[in-house]
């Protein structure tokens, strides 16, 4: 965690500690001497003193330590005046040292006039000396919202785009039936400003909805010891760039994702200390979590300095679980990503992590849901990379939006790669399959139309569009492109099942409902995994 | 028995929150596949006519689509293709049914809607052994009007099936 923040924590948590002791006061001289008072005012020291010494305030430490010693002994000789005496006095010492720390948190702190006070070798300082705003505490300046009021607010703002957009059209079609050019013209200046307004009402509450990957990364250092210890291991856990932020709900999914490829490079890639001595590595193994933003994404990564990934492993396996033919040509990047088919992994074994042995194709199926995709780079003996590309934005994507027959689909921008106009001509076929020559690449085609059971428009001319993951390319034929739009995307009812292909929903600006393509349906079929 | 003619537009929220107010008897929205069907009112949100509907391809076979429910997007259920009986065509009687069952809000689309009647209990049977089989518990009861036979729906199990059925098919892909 950001050390400022940390900061900021603990000194919120002194002040209400402080505030406790001040009620003990209060409480003491309305009820007379109970000791249950004095036993509160007591915890709330003690767990100030643990705090401070966490936070590396020595002498703060120290001097609450001293504070608990006097309290105590007042206690014990029944010293009713002495221990609203020391209460008093510390609870003004604490105050200001708190405030001190506000200020500037590296100045050492000085308590030696305090501890002679305490110790009764200097007399009781009176409170008026006591800048007397310190009362009031540190003002708030963060709220806490439940997210379910966001995600109502994301909602509205989303019907708000797609209302616009009709009155957009309602403007269209009463300029022809309109006589007063003036009035059209009024109309159309005030949407305008609208439309202006609600994209920034969009875009604010986008930035409200969004946390640092912190939040998700912080969940695994005890995670990452408890596993590394039992499984005899040595690991640092380092974190980069934890401050990227990224939506809530994408930060609320990641976390099983992650903790699968984290348990993964635990159990399979990082080596035993001996081991990697023998190999000459260092004997502590480096496990690192790192996050960038990168134009309209958010790159997680799970990097270890491991064993990496045999390709010539994960081809044996594949071709013995019947994923990959004997005689596949297929290059050395493109065999790894075997590892994320489906009934790939052999790693039964339940762990304490997760309770069941899951394999890496539930991290790619969960990270395709979110709109990303995995892909993973490995060297042996040197380290293995997952890499997790995610959209910004959860809820609003760019998408390209092509027709098939007479459908609409959305396809997400983030996996096109470009489109271009092609005859059926341009197609051949190859072992069966149907491929077509794209710049110097021969990529396997998926047609929409057949795909999605649509009847395409008999003309013989259509659009390819390359869609990429990581180095693989399909080419997905489409009848028209329509250009590219924002879209809210919204989850489809389970009721409609697992309709394959098919990420989500959204409304456009007519009011239709455009269905969003599961773009890395097309890379987990297995007909389609040479590029 | 009382027996309420819907106005004129069908849509029948226009005169559901008085109805709502009365208790003791069953309140149910009946309508037509061929044969009378009827739900329970208080599972019924709305009754809207027929927009257009986005096909899910790949959907099972009675999901006629989904949507646009003022900014909602909601799943249409072809009751016809549901319960097995033979398909008709979309006419201007058409109406989708808005149900609201167990946190969940999916559309019926079926023939046309007919009433909302109160129906008093004795009026309601059990339905005949024969015609049921372990698919069709959803069917609770046929109520006896003066000059037809309603089937009553429980929509909570009907939709509850379903999810059965999917999992089933899903468990034979895996």
């Amino acid at each position: 965690m950001d050390f400022s923040e940390l900061l900021n924590e603990y000194i919120e948590e002194a002040l209400s500690h402080i505030q406790t002791v001040d009620a003990v006061l209060l409480g003491l001289e309305r009820e007379g001497f109970r000791e249950e008072l004095i036993q509160t005012a007591m915890r709330a020291l003690h767990t100030l003193k643990g705090n401070s010494g966490m936070m590396g305030f020595d002498s703060l430490k120290e001097y609450i330590h001293e504070i608990e010693t006097q309290l105590k002994r007042a206690v014990e000789q029944r010293g009713y005046e002495r221990v609203i005496e020391i209460l008093s006095d510390s609870s003004h010492v604490l105050r200001r040292a708190i405030q001190k720390i506000q200020a500037c948190p590296d100045e050492p702190l000085d308590f030696t006039e305090d501890l002679q006070r305490l110790l009764g070798h200097r007399a009781v300082e009176s409170s008026s000396t006591v800048e007397m705003s310190t009362y009031l505490g540190k003002r708030s300046d963060t709220i806490k919202v439940e997210f379910s009021r966001l995600d109502e607010l994301l909602n509205l703002v989303g019907e708000l785009v797609i209302y616009k957009t009709r009155l957009t059209q309602i403007e269209t079609d009463l300029k022809e039936k309109v006589t007063d050019k003036y009035l059209v013209k009024e109309l159309k200046e005030t949407l305008d400003v609208i439309g202006k307004n609600i994209s920034a009402l969009q875009e604010g509450i986008m930035r409200v909805r969004m946390l640092p990957v912190r939040h998700v990364f912080q969940r695994f250092p005890r995670m990452v010891r408890d596993l590394s210890r039992a499984q005899g291991k040595e690991v640092e856990l380092r974190f980069e760039g934890e401050e990227t932020e990224l939506d809530k709900t994408v930060i609320d999914e990641l976390g099983e994702p992650l903790l699968h490829l984290i348990r993964n490079a635990i159990d399979h890639g990082i080596e035993t200390p001996q081991e990697r001595l023998k190999k000459g590595k260092r004997p502590k193994a480096r496990l690192v979590l790192s996050a960038a933003q990168e134009s309209n994404h958010v790159l997680i990564r799970v990097i270890d300095d491991g064993r990496g990934i045999d390709p010539e492993m994960v081809r044996a396996r594949a071709i013995e679980r019947g994923l990959l033919s004997a005689d596949s040509p297929i290059s050395e990047e493109d065999i790894l990503s075997f590892i994320f088919a489906p009934g790939f992994s052999t790693k039964e074994q339940a762990t304490d992590i997760s309770g069941r042995g899951v394999g890496l194709d539930v991290v790619s199926r969960s990270i395709a849901r979110l709109n990303g995709h995995v892909y993973v780079e490995s060297t042996p003996d040197v380290g293995t990379t997952f890499t997790i590309k995610l959209p910004l934005s959860l809820a609003i994507i760019p998408a390209l939006m092509a027709e098939v027959g007479n459908e609409i689909y959305a396809i997400p921008m983030n996996a096109v790669e470009e489109t271009v106009k092609v005859k059926d001509t341009d197609f051949n076929y190859i072992n069966n399959r149907e491929v077509v020559r794209f710049r110097e690449r021969v990529l396997p085609v998926v047609r929409l139309d057949r795909f999605f059971g649509v009847k395409r428009r008999s003309n013989g001319r259509f659009y390819l569009v390359i869609l990429s993951k990581a180095e693989r390319r399909v080419a997905v034929t489409v009848d028209r492109v329509r250009g590219q739009q924002e879209i809210v995307i919204k989850p489809l009812d389970e009721t409609v099942g697992k309709s394959i292909g098919i990420v989500g929903a959204s409304i456009l600006g007519d009011g239709r409902i455009v269905l969003i393509v599961d773009v890395s349906t097309f890379f987990e079929r297995k007909e389609v995994v040479h590029g | 028995m009382a027996d309420f003619k819907l106005p004129p537009s069908g849509l029948a929220e226009e005169i559901l929150p008085e109805l709502g107010k009365e208790q003791g008897e069953l309140q149910v929205v009946t309508f037509s596949l061929g044969e009378q069907y009827a739900v329970p009112i208080h599972q019924v949100q709305e009754i809207i006519r027929v927009g257009p509907i986005t096909r899910v391809p790949n959907a099972p076979t009675y999901i006629e689509g989904v949507i646009n429910l003022r900014g909602r997007i909601l799943p249409v259920i072809n009751l016809r293709r549901r319960l097995g009986l033979p398909e008709r065509d979309l006419t201007k009687a058409s109406r989708i049914i808005v149900t609201e069952v167990a946190d969940k809000t999916v559309g019926l689309l079926v023939d046309s809607v007919s009433h909302v009647i109160k129906l008093p209990g004795d009026k309601v049977e059990p339905p005949p052994e024969e015609v049921l089989d372990i698919d069709s518990d959803y069917i609770t009861g046929v109520g006896k009007l003066q000059d037809a036979l309603v089937i009553m729906l429980d929509l909570e199990r009907l939709l509850k099936r379903e999810e059965e059925v999917l999992r089933r098919v899903e468990q034979k892909e895996g």
